[in-house]
């Protein structure tokens, strides 16, 4: 009897013991932006390898998408109330209904204290996500004008790094004569020039306190300080700064336009530096490291006639990751989410990031001695703006920036005037305010 | 024979040369809009993308495999090619069965919930995927079958179901019921008349059946986006999206991950276009 009795109590003792002590298996679902094409990406993919072997305890069902597709899923997974425990997204333009939704956790009460202290100011500001609170981290500020220049054409020429819009202007006739392009700009897809040109250009002429008005009620578009942005585009075009071909120019040219030494400047976004550097599979690259040191650099537009905010250049807080509102709070899955987070925006992830150009980390403390100069020349030029400016396409609803991308697009053609499109922005404007009501 | 007719004669063979010849250089012209993007693609994809971004039209200075082998390896390739070829022959094998079946019993049978029946499965044909994909996400989690490959062939084959019935229905009503009635008469049953008769008039429906079920759910992209999240259960499409980033900069991954994308239904053009001509064009006379 004796025996049974001590044989249950073990019993029961080692399936005790095994429910304290075994470590609880967490599965967590994730939604990742995956472009296979971006720099980086296979080092990308054996990080998370890495972490998924590290943490036996933890099970990652990842799923990848990009474009349409991501959102669409995105859409799904709102309508459904069922977001995936971690998910990337953006801190508002197509997160909007994610953020607006409160899908996702404050992550400013989540992740460790020292980690978000490494994150500039700017990047933590709740009021700079839709949702007011902290609901993806940025892992980088995205800079989406940066005049990419090729120092030795110029200087092979007789010329220097402009620093008024008229001395830009001045190098037009010369360069032409040699048929080199004075900028490259790829303004066949509309969004080119509002992200990576024309936002700077309205930060500087009519600021972001103009667009807040606006937004407000308190001022049109079709006030004066906008239609002169507007008209300094049109600008650019009758003075040949930019050609009107360039609004037959693919997205995916311009970089071999620019490195072949057809055009002395290039004004893209931060991210563009990328297609530059070397690539992994061929170990070729588009601009040698040596050249990018030696015979290019990374500058700001010049300064522009009227301008109230000199040297402005237009900014967006970047993509991260957020976590599930749904997960409960201080469960084994929310624990597990941190942990994945937090090695997400670890040291080891965002070196990878600046090491492979996928992008500039926001995080202050990544350096590296294995990146290309330009690579190194990007964080130089974050250092040297003055001041950030809103990326209109990140403030205004799609419903409002259509008609600027497209009304861009057309002061190029000629078939349209600034005053037109700048009736056009606030027509549409004034119908989707009424929408919201 | 005449001067005349000589003449005559000898201007319609210059004629009948004129159609001709012009017919062939249309039909070139055609055939090289077609050819040129393929072929631009294959060149393009065995160049590194530094060599592409300079010089988008030359050969390559020296051909390279590595995009294919990259491609292969980060799309998981080997997983997706296998789930597709799984969701396109049990879809098309489905479809096939369950709409000769069908069309069988709405064409020959007449009953009074015939015709509702038959409507209620034909309303299929105006509803756009997009209406359908959080409905059948929902669903599918309300069922637990999100994330098998259960639930894409169920939602693979109803959804091919209106159209499938739609051709097989209409066909088979072309099929004289004096067969059908002559036969009951001699003693079979409806199954042996749909073996023995019914089946065997049917191939060319069930070539165009085929043929469009397999390209359609081939290429299938929306609804597998919505029903599964695990790679392992992820067909071709899907894994081919992952390379197509509107910043792309690895433009030789992106040409080698659409050519092998491209190449299955190319070859199986080559192999069957005998047969998908012939099925096409007697499924349109005889539907």
């Amino acid at each position: 009897m004796n025996k049974k009795i001590i044989a249950i109590l073990m019993v029961a003792l080692v399936a005790f013991a095994s429910g304290v002590f075994a470590q609880e298996k967490v599965t967590l679902n994730v939604l990742n932006y995956a472009d296979a094409t971006q720099a980086g990406y296979s080092d990308e993919v054996a990080l998370w390898a890495k972490f998924q072997a590290d943490n036996p305890d933890i099970t990652i069902v990842k799923e990848e998408l990009n474009n349409e597709p991501f959102h669409q899923k995105v859409a799904t997974y709102v309508a459904a109330g069922q977001m995936p425990d971690v998910f990337y997204s953006w801190p508002g333009g197509r997160s909007t209904a994610v953020q607006k939704k409160h899908l996702a956790k404050d992550l400013s009460k989540l992740l460790p204290k020292d980690l978000l202290a490494l994150w500039p100011a700017a990047a933590l500001n709740p009021k700079a996500q839709d949702s007011g609170y902290l609901s993806e981290l940025p892992r980088a500020i995205t800079y989406t004008s940066v005049m990419y220049t090729n120092v030795k054409l110029l200087k092979d020429n007789g010329l220097a790094i402009p620093k008024t819009y008229a001395e830009l202007k001045r190098m037009v006739p010369k360069l032409k004569a040699k048929g080199i392009i004075p900028v490259a700009m790829a303004n066949k897809d509309t969004w080119v020039m509002q992200s990576c040109l024309f936002s700077t250009i309205s930060g500087r002429i009519a600021g972001d306190a103009f667009i807040d008005q606006v937004l407000a009620g308190k001022a049109k578009f079709t006030d004066k300080p906008f239609v002169a942005a507007l008209t300094f585009v049109d600008t650019l075009y009758k003075d040949g700064v930019i050609s009107r071909d360039s609004i037959q120019t693919p997205y995916g040219d311009v970089p071999g336009i620019f490195a072949s030494g057809k055009a002395a400047f290039l004004i893209d976004g931060d991210w563009r530096q990328a297609a530059f550097l070397t690539d992994k599979t061929s170990g070729t690259a588009l601009i040698s490291p040596a050249a990018q040191k030696s015979d290019f650099a990374l500058v700001e537009f010049p300064a522009i006639p009227g301008e109230k905010n000199p040297g402005l250049i237009s900014a967006v807080l970047g993509t991260g990751m957020s976590i599930s509102a749904a997960i409960p709070a201080g469960s084994a899955k929310a624990k597990a989410a941190v942990k994945l987070l937090t090695w997400w925006y670890g040291k080891e992830w965002t070196t990878m990031g600046l090491e492979t150009g996928a992008y500039i980390p926001a995080r202050k403390d990544i350096k590296s001695d294995k990146v290309e100069p330009f690579t190194t020349m990007m964080s130089a030029y974050y250092a040297s703006v003055p001041k950030t400016g809103y990326v209109l396409d990140g403030v205004l609803d799609a419903a409002v920036c259509t008609p600027l991308n497209d009304g861009l697009q057309q002061i190029g053609l000629g078939t349209k005037t600034p005053a037109a499109v700048a009736s056009d922005m606030q027509a549409a404007f004034d119908t989707w305010k009424a929408a919201q009501k | 024979m005449t001067e005349e007719k000589v003449y005559t004669s000898h201007l319609g063979q210059i004629g009948d040369f004129l159609i001709k010849f012009f017919s062939y250089v249309i039909m070139t012209v055609f055939a090289l809009l077609t050819i040129y993007p393929l072929i631009w693609l294959m060149i393009n994809s065995l160049k590194p993308t530094p060599e592409f971004q300079i010089s988008k039209l030359s050969f390559p200075a020296s051909p390279t495999f590595a995009n294919y082998t990259g491609a292969w390896k980060i799309g998981d390739f080997d997983k997706l090619i296998g789930n597709s070829l799984i969701y396109t022959i049990g879809t098309t094998i489905g479809v096939i069965f369950l709409s000769v079946l069908a069309g069988f019993a709405f064409a020959k049978i007449k009953r009074k919930a015939t015709k509702p029946l038959y409507a209620s499965f034909i309303i299929g044909l105006t509803l756009t995927t997009q209406s359908l994909m959080i409905p059948l996400f929902l669903e599918a989690n309300l069922l637990h079958i999100y994330n098998t490959r259960f639930a894409v062939l169920l939602i693979y084959i109803g959804s091919g179901l209106p159209m499938g019935l739609y051709l097989c229905t209409e066909f088979i009503k072309s099929v004289p019921d004096s067969l059908v009635e002559s036969s009951r008469i001699d003693g079979a049953g409806y199954f042996r008349i749909f073996l023995s008769i019914i089946l065997p008039m049917t191939v060319p429906v069930i070539t165009v059946l085929a043929i469009l079920n397999i390209t359609a759910t081939w290429n299938e992209f929306a609804l597998i986006n919505i029903l599964v999240s695990k790679t392992e259960l992820k067909s071709l499409p899907l894994g081919i999206n992952k390379f197509s980033g509107t910043l792309s900069s690895d433009y030789g991954k992106q040409f080698a991950a659409l050519t092998v994308g491209m190449l299955p239904m190319l070859v199986f053009y080559l192999i069957f276009r005998k047969q998908i001509t012939k099925g096409v064009a007697a499924g349109a006379v005889k539907g």
